[in-house]
């Protein structure tokens, strides 16, 4: 079985009595026919770590593209730090930071030139060599864009985002393509601003950085919000805790697993089955009698403690990934 | 915006432009390598020319005047009736005409007769070789008939006063032709910016588009800037080329250049999505400008020509250079040239900051 990979500090559930510091409602974006997104509603408080998973396609970029004021919405209000964002865009845009999801810095400048530009651009910068010592790019300050490493480049991406000390930061899809040693060091960089309060919103595809960075989740599919909640509670509203994984050879005839004990919920995903159960024991007893057309018994059997991943194929039938 | 982060915004973009060597070293030396192949290997100034003289005197010294330019090697002569030479050197067949009246022999044995010479003024490079070498075969004439006292005078028609050589043609040819590279790479300089997504990045920042090509447009001239001082200092030092006109109205023709080709450029930048495109277009834009525009040749254009030529923006950059640099700049000379270039400038930016889009 396995873990959750940490366990998400005391203030991991939603104070609703904080007040708002990014609200969204009835949020709409169409492509020609296509609904991006689809009329979605939420409220970040201060100081909360808000997630946005999902496939790709899902809508997130696209929703945050509009909050952030690259898109124009059509249909739906956002609220940004008490502004209109559609309409006061730039005295919003002055608090916000940003990180894109394509990696976006000049290759013919220096560390040190890129944070000076950025920090043009705003009316209260902070100094840059505090920032460049936090990010640990003090070395690397007359080093060109173009010969940082990975890590680098995105450690500068993130400086750059807090060249203005923005109230709230976005970070869209941020560990994509990044090395496991990377994300964790990244993961530790999101902690740090956490705990300068900032109030932080993350895209991701990744249920495990959903579950360990994020104080609450919204689950996007199809430009809607299938749930919102905090990761526990997500899992804990579940009708069962654990997934029992299963492929056979052969077919099995339909509503012999359905008919399976404890077993809450069967969704066909690929060509394996996952049984959603509250009781593991009795699941697993009843799933052995079974057998295939060709008499065989089950052939893979994956067993695990529900995950984020499995709200998702609860509500969608599919796997995030795919 | 403040004009502190202004200054930083500019101070940026020519680090980029200049630390992008290719991008700028390509178009300098096109035209460092074409002053020097020009100026050094390959004159075209001393092709010989077709002068007829209109002799209706036919008197003694009259014959040896023709004979004197006869004697040159640079000069075809011919020979014919006044009227005929006249409308030959009109429909472009003669360099000159030069015509002894009558009375020609009286008058010099009387101490001093004039000759009359028209000159074909459409070629700007071969009427100065044209009117200096009739000048020098006359004052040699001279020295031979009085010791140099002027007893033949030239009495010239139809001429500009301007000695111009073909380098002196080629150097604001070659400011033109470097103002229009550089300046329409800006171009290429969005597009790759949006692909590459810089652009939305900005797009996330309260940086205002017309600030963004403001100072794009300022990062741009100074980098342009560095490229005329050093063509028109090649071309005084090496050359002897100098600067006729003031360098106010200089400077006034130079921005007005380097303005008209950003607008140009954004508007190819904003209508097209990737940067092979944009090399594409530049380059077939660049050339057919290059040529029909004169900056290596003056053209005599084909009347049906002649509108197409006119609405070519570098044609009015290379007029106006030369004005400031081999004419006199008068400010009345130069006033078209500057409102072809500032309706173009008006046109393009205000097409390309509606079209200007952040992705």
């Amino acid at each position: 079985m396995m873990a959750i990979a940490e366990v998400k500090p005391a203030n991991a559930e939603a104070d609703s009595g904080r007040e708002p510091v990014l609200e969204v409602a009835g949020l709409t974006k169409r492509y020609g026919k296509l609904t991006a997104v689809d009329g979605i509603s939420f409220a970040v408080p201060r100081g909360e770590t808000f997630g946005l998973l999902g496939p790709n396609g899902a809508g997130k970029t696209t929703t945050l593209e509009m909050i952030e004021g690259l898109r124009s919405p059509d249909a739906g209000q956002i609220t940004l730090l008490g502004k209109d964002a559609v309409k006061q865009r730039r005295a919003v845009q002055e608090r916000i930071g940003v990180q894109l999801q394509s990696q976006t810095l000049w290759a013919e400048l220096t560390v040190e030139e890129t944070l000076k530009l950025f920090a043009a651009l705003f009316r209260k910068p902070v100094p840059i060599q505090p920032l460049m010592e936090r990010f640990s790019l003090n070395e690397k300050r007359r080093a060109l864009v173009r010969g940082l490493s990975g890590g680098q480049k995105q450690r500068l991406s993130i400086a750059t985002a807090l060249v203005n000390d923005p109230d709230i930061i976005f970070l869209d899809e941020p560990t994509t393509g990044l090395d496991p040693s990377a994300r964790q060091s990244f993961w530790d960089l999101i902690r740090e601003l956490q705990a300068d309060g900032k109030t932080v919103i993350v895209t991701t595809h990744y249920m495990e950085e959903a579950e360990v960075l994020c104080d609450r989740v919204a689950i996007m599919d199809r430009g809607q919000i299938m749930a919102l909640d905090t990761p526990r509670q997500l899992v804990r509203g579940l009708s069962f805790d654990s997934t029992v994984e299963c492929g056979f050879s052969g077919t099995v005839p339909p509503g012999t697993l359905e008919a399976l004990p404890a077993v809450r919920e069967v969704k066909s995903v690929d060509s394996a089955f996952i049984l959603f159960t509250d009781d593991v024991a009795a699941a697993l007893a009843g799933l052995m009698e079974i057998r295939d057309d060709a008499g065989q018994r089950v052939k893979s059997l994956h067993v695990r403690t529900a995950t984020l991943e499995d709200v998702f194929i609860s509500h969608t039938g599919r796997r995030l990934g795919d | 915006m403040r004009i502190r982060g202004f200054l930083q915004l500019v101070t940026a973009q020519a680090t980029m432009l200049r630390r992008n060597t290719g991008f700028w070293l390509s178009s300098i030396i096109v035209a460092v390598v074409s002053i020097l192949v020009f100026g050094w290997l390959f004159n075209p100034d001393t092709r010989p020319f077709d002068l007829a003289i209109v002799d209706e005197d036919g008197s003694e010294p009259a014959l040896s005047l023709v004979a004197a330019f006869e004697s040159v090697d640079n000069v075809d002569v011919t020979g014919g009736g006044r009227d005929s030479e006249l409308s030959s050197l009109e429909e472009g067949e003669r360099a000159a005409v030069l015509i002894i009246p009558e009375g020609f022999g009286a008058a010099l044995a009387e101490g001093e007769a004039s000759v009359l010479a028209f000159y074909d003024n459409s070629d700007l490079i071969r009427v100065g070789y044209v009117t200096t070498t009739v000048s020098a075969v006359i004052s040699a004439f001279n020295e031979d008939i009085s010791g140099g006292a002027p007893a033949v005078t030239l009495d010239a028609r139809s001429v500009s006063t301007e000695n111009t050589r073909y380098i002196d043609f080629l150097i604001p040819g070659m400011v033109g032709m470097a103002i229009m590279y550089i300046n329409l790479g800006v171009g290429f300089m969005l597009v790759t910016w949006r692909e590459q997504g810089v652009l939305r990045r900005l797009g996330v920042t309260p940086l205002r588009p017309s600030n963004l090509i403001l100072s794009q447009a300022v990062s741009f001239s100074v980098v342009s800037l560095v490229q005329v001082v050093i063509i028109l200092g090649l071309g005084n030092l090496v050359f002897d080329v100098s600067i006729n006109g003031s360098f106010a109205w200089l400077a006034v023709t130079v921005a007005l250049g380097i303005a008209t080709m950003l607008a140009i450029g954004y508007l190819i930048g904003s209508f097209l999505h990737t940067p092979t495109a944009v090399n594409a277009v530049i380059n077939a834009v660049a050339f057919p400008m290059i040529f029909l525009g004169g900056s290596y040749f003056p053209l005599e254009t084909p009347s049906a020509l002649t509108p197409l030529v006119e609405a070519i923006p570098l044609t009015h950059i290379n007029e106006a250079l030369r004005e400031v640099v081999n004419g006199s700049g008068e400010l009345g000379d130069l006033w078209v040239s500057w409102a072809a270039l500032g309706a173009w400038i008006v046109l393009g930016f205000t097409a390309s900051v509606r079209a200007f889009r952040w992705q």
